[in-house]
């Protein structure tokens, strides 16, 4: 049997990938293999992925890495079943192998590959780069880590040691499906993180302050620089003043920002649909009950300019807006991808991630945060009598299903009669996601989406995500700290 | 005498190549290794399967020293024409940075005397687990953890299956060679159940081993995920008070690895460990022994040479709760004037007391059973730490309500002064093979 010739038509010979010999033939071909036992769905997911890192120490940059990952992912779909197989060799023969392999899930006879491709254009541009970062000459980046170094220890002769990390990233993404879609995108990244180590009487402490864009090297202009020193001093020379608070349930006031990672762990992680198809998450069967005050509104989005957790696509293909996870304080959408969406029947919400062409995609999480309330954030702190205010935060964990989840502070202070009064340190905050969402009750107009470079992990995979918040008080939660025996 | 697979020529003729791409690039040192693994699974969800994956991925690291600089590079992408113009690129790229005389490729004194000892990392049986075993293991393990009384209040059973086999050769511009092939094989049961106040709390159990007929059994996998989740029911959160914590084998594995991490050299030279400056000195209780094992046959840690080359062999770590050993590589041991020992932990070998976990929760009579761990962290410059914690209320020297929703916390350097008992049951599947340990007087936070 001999392959037919290409059929009239749109041809996507012009992409990334066509120096790497990707085009609409084998792209064809893969998916008929991928097709061969019947699979109801199939997707290709293309990646070539750059990433630099250089890493300052001892008042040098003296240590590089570069990473270069390019692969294809297959990905066949059966109901609610996936078969999944990838291959690091681009070659005809290889990504059939890989296909017949992600085949194996469905067991009827060969479905049709599309005979025409369609790629998809007009795309958002939410992260337009002048250059892509593997085209910025290190001798560019290297001034940006020597300047900071030195900032920071010109601004506290506490200062010990100084580690800075720069990274940045260009992936390049080709999804292709059996509907005959074909969609590209360049996807850049950057990230810079200062820590350092102070010593004062004998005492050390040690702080990180971060922060991370889907941008290019403009993204560094003086200002993001001044305040990335400013704010790794500052929060680590607070730790000498700062104590770990007493034990036990009381009122919290996060502060604006950061303090949004509340909401991936309390309830955005429980949204995602997959664990609501599976009936596993504590908001399973919950859409439309009232979760909140009336003055509560959750989003997840990914189509801020720049932002770490924007995409333009899916890396399902589909199109990026706003999901409503909670409007006036009523549960609405789950955050799906394309198989959850389909058992729901719904439309997807391109919620669908993956860490790399090695991992199937999973509903996961973009940009998380609460639209502004009613409230002030100086009526807040003066309204709680003894508790916390948060504001930096490490790491966050949830269980999806008892609905239990923690988040570390770093910084933050004691609140008494009203007033910020100590500086507090290293306490982890532990509550039940609806139980907390219900006691949010009150919610100021400072709306602020952090900076950081937050990284979401859920099945062995991590992605980019944003978070944020205004600042808002929980009426009661429960503190680590320390407790004597009664 | 048994003979060991060897991993083939032609994919050490990858690395070899690339040593010598890199030296004619100008790299006066060089370290490449090529690995390759494949990972295979099954996910079965609810009577069927769920997902089937199966991978091969390959890869190409380097650590290349140039005119004194230093950077480290990996690549997925093996193709002859990509591969030289990345040793080029990235050669061009280490001279960019600034000289570090520290930056040196290990002494080849510490290649020698690799111990040549057979520690069984790879089963000879490996391709012998078909398509249709791994999916008739998945589908028991959930048929068991349906079995279970009270099996009616299952909302959800996900059970996995998986193997992986990798294969890995190093070789340096210095003389060392370096190969290693290890496969390992896992079962897995996850249950989610439905509590009366709404809650669905999920709990989950596993076993395997380097060998398929290590693999573990089935049934039991299954029976005990239903049987922690179901144990999960009805929890609650206790008052805050300062108690005894008995800490299950399974769970341990997460505070030991936050007194290990300030143990490594780099923690110690960036003055980010509240372990520095405190070898010789006492740091835990008498019952704190550990040493570092890479030595054990069929261990997840273990292993004949480190990542930077180094022979293995055993390190004391904790004597009797003095602090003997810090882990230091080659880099950070010359910045520090101290000699390398090995960068990293392999298996942790304890002195075992001769107590079951149950007498030691009789023992303690009033207190917490801690079997997990849910976020928190802690602060390796000062030893402060705050974990959110699940478990079970010890009352009359036994196991009672499960309570959820509470924290420990407190500093390192008084929690293992505090450790009070061992148990005699290392934890398999792990390397860092803890057993239960008991510690006094810890700070739980709750109501």
């Amino acid at each position: 049997m001999t392959t037919p010739p290409p059929p009239p038509g749109p041809s996507i010979g012009t992409t990334y990938f066509t120096a790497f010999g990707v085009d609409e033939r084998l792209i064809r071909e893969a998916l008929s293999s991928a097709l061969s036992r019947g699979g109801e769905y199939a997707d290709l997911f293309f990646q070539h992925r750059i990433a630099h890192n250089f890493v300052l120490e001892d008042g040098s940059v003296n240590r590089a890495f570069k990473g270069t990952e390019l692969g294809v992912g297959v990905r066949v779909v059966k109901g609610d079943q996936t078969g999944y197989a990838f291959t690091e060799d681009l070659s005809l023969e290889s990504i059939r192998q890989a296909a017949r392999t992600a085949a194996t899930i469905a067991d009827g006879s060969q479905g049709e590959a599309p005979e025409r491709f369609h790629i998809t254009t007009g795309l958002p541009s939410r992260y337009a780069t002048e250059r892509h970062w593997d085209n910025v000459r290190p001798e560019e980046k290297l001034p940006l880590l020597t300047g900071l170094n030195d900032r920071t220890f010109s601004m506290d002769p506490a200062i010990r040691k100084v580690n800075i990390t720069f990274g940045d990233e260009t992936s390049a993404i080709l999804i292709a499906d059996s509907s005959g879609r074909v969609v590209e995108d360049i996807q850049p990244m950057t990230l810079l993180y200062l820590s350092c180590v102070a010593e004062k009487n004998g005492e050390r402490e040690q702080n990180t302050y971060g922060v991370a864009a889907r941008k290019d090297m403009s993204f560094y202009s003086k200002d993001r620089l001044d305040l990335i020193v400013q704010e790794a001093v500052d929060r680590t020379m607070i730790l000498f003043d700062a104590v770990q608070p007493p034990a036990g349930e009381m009122p919290i006031v996060l502060g604006a920002g950061a303090s949004g990672i509340l909401l991936h762990e309390a309830i955005g992680h429980g949204m995602e649909a997959d664990f609501n198809r599976k009936g596993t998450s504590i908001y399973a069967d919950k859409i439309g009950k009232k979760v909140a005050h009336p003055f509560i509104n959750i989003v997840d989005e990914g189509t801020e300019e720049g932002a770490r957790g924007s995409i333009n696509i899916d890396d399902e293909g589909n199109a990026v807006g706003r999901t409503n996870l909670v409007e006036d304080g009523v549960l609405t959408t789950y955050l799906h991808d394309s198989i959850s969406a389909k058992h729901y029947g719904v439309k997807p919400t391109g919620n669908g991630r993956r860490e790399s062409y090695q991992y199937p995609p999973l509903p996961r999480m973009r940009s998380t945060y609460m639209l502004p309330g009613p409230h002030k954030k100086e009526e807040i702190i003066a309204s709680v009598k003894k508790g916390l205010f948060c504001t930096n935060f490490t790491n966050g964990q949830v269980q999806i299903g008892a609905g239990d989840f923690t988040f570390y502070v770093k910084n933050g202070y004691l609140i008494e009669d009203g007033k910020l009064t100590r500086p507090i340190k290293d306490v982890n905050i532990i509550g039940n996601g609806p139980k907390v969402l219900e006691r949010i009750d009150m919610v100021a107009d400072d709306l602020t989406i952090d900076q950081g470079g937050w990284t979401c992990g859920k099945d062995g995979q991590s992605v980019p995500v944003s978070q944020g918040i205004p600042t808002v008080r929980v009426s009661s939660i429960t503190v680590g700290g320390r407790s004597e025996r009664s | 005498m048994t003979t060991r697979e060897t991993v083939g020529e032609e994919f050490k003729e990858i690395a070899r190549a690339a040593v010598t791409a890199a030296r004619v690039a100008g790299a006066q040192g060089v370290a490449a290794r090529v690995g390759k693994v494949r990972d295979v699974g099954v996910q079965w969800r609810d009577g069927q399967i769920e997902q089937v994956t199966e991978s091969t991925t390959r890869g190409l690291a380097l650590s290349l020293y140039v005119d004194g600089c230093f950077a480290s590079v990996s690549t997925s992408d093996l193709r002859p024409e990509a591969i030289g113009p990345f040793i080029a690129d990235a050669v061009a790229m280490t001279r960019t940075l600034s000289q570090d005389p520290f930056r040196v490729l290990p002494d080849p004194a510490l290649y020698l005397n690799r111990p040549d000892l057979d520690l069984e990392f790879a089963d000879p049986e490996y391709n012998n687990l078909s398509a249709t075993r791994r999916r008739d293991l998945a589908r028991t393990i959930e048929d068991a953890a349906r079995s279970v009384t009270a099996a009616d209040k299952i909302l959800s059973v996900t059970t996995s299956v998986s193997d992986s086999r990798s294969e890995m050769f190093r070789v340096t511009s210095n003389g060392f060679e370096g190969e290693r092939i290890d496969t390992s094989f896992w079962l897995s049961g996850s249950v989610t159940v439905k509590d009366s106040d709404g809650r669905r709390p999920e709990e989950g159990d596993f076993s395997g081993g380097r060998f398929v007929r290590d693999l573990g059994d089935p049934k039991r996998v299954g029976e005990s995920s239903a049987q922690r989740a179901l144990a999960r029911l009805g929890s609650s959160k206790a008052a805050s008070n300062a108690m005894t914590m008995v800490l299950d084998n399974r769970a341990a594995g997460r505070l030991v690895s936050a007194l290990l991490s300030p143990l490594a050299a780099s923690s110690i030279q960036q003055r980010r460990s509240f372990l520095e400056g405190r070898a010789g000195q006492e740091v835990g209780s008498p019952l704190l022994h550990i040493e570092d094992d890479p030595l054990i046959p069929k261990g997840f840690g273990s292993r004949h040479f480190d990542g930077e080359g180094i022979s293995a062999r055993k390190l004391p770590i904790f004597d009797r709760g003095v602090l003997r050993n810090y882990y230091i590589d080659t880099y950070y041991g010359r910045k520090l004037s101290m000699p390398p020992t090995t960068g990293g932990t392999s298996n942790l070998s304890w002195a075992l007391g001769s107590r079951s976990q149950a007498a030691l929760i009789a023992d303690a009579k009033e207190g917490v059973f801690v079997t997990g761990f849910l976020g928190g962290n802690s602060n390796g410059t000062t030893g402060d730490y705050s974990f959110g914690v699940q478990g079970f209320m010890i009352r009359q020297g036994a196991s009672a309500e499960p309570v959820a929703e509470m924290n420990i916390s407190g500093n390192q350097l008084e929690l293992w002064k505090r450790l009070a008992g061992v148990g005699n049951d290392p934890y398999p599947y792990s390397p860092l093979r803890t057993p239960t340990l008991v510690f006094e007087n810890v700070s739980f936070a709750g109501i």
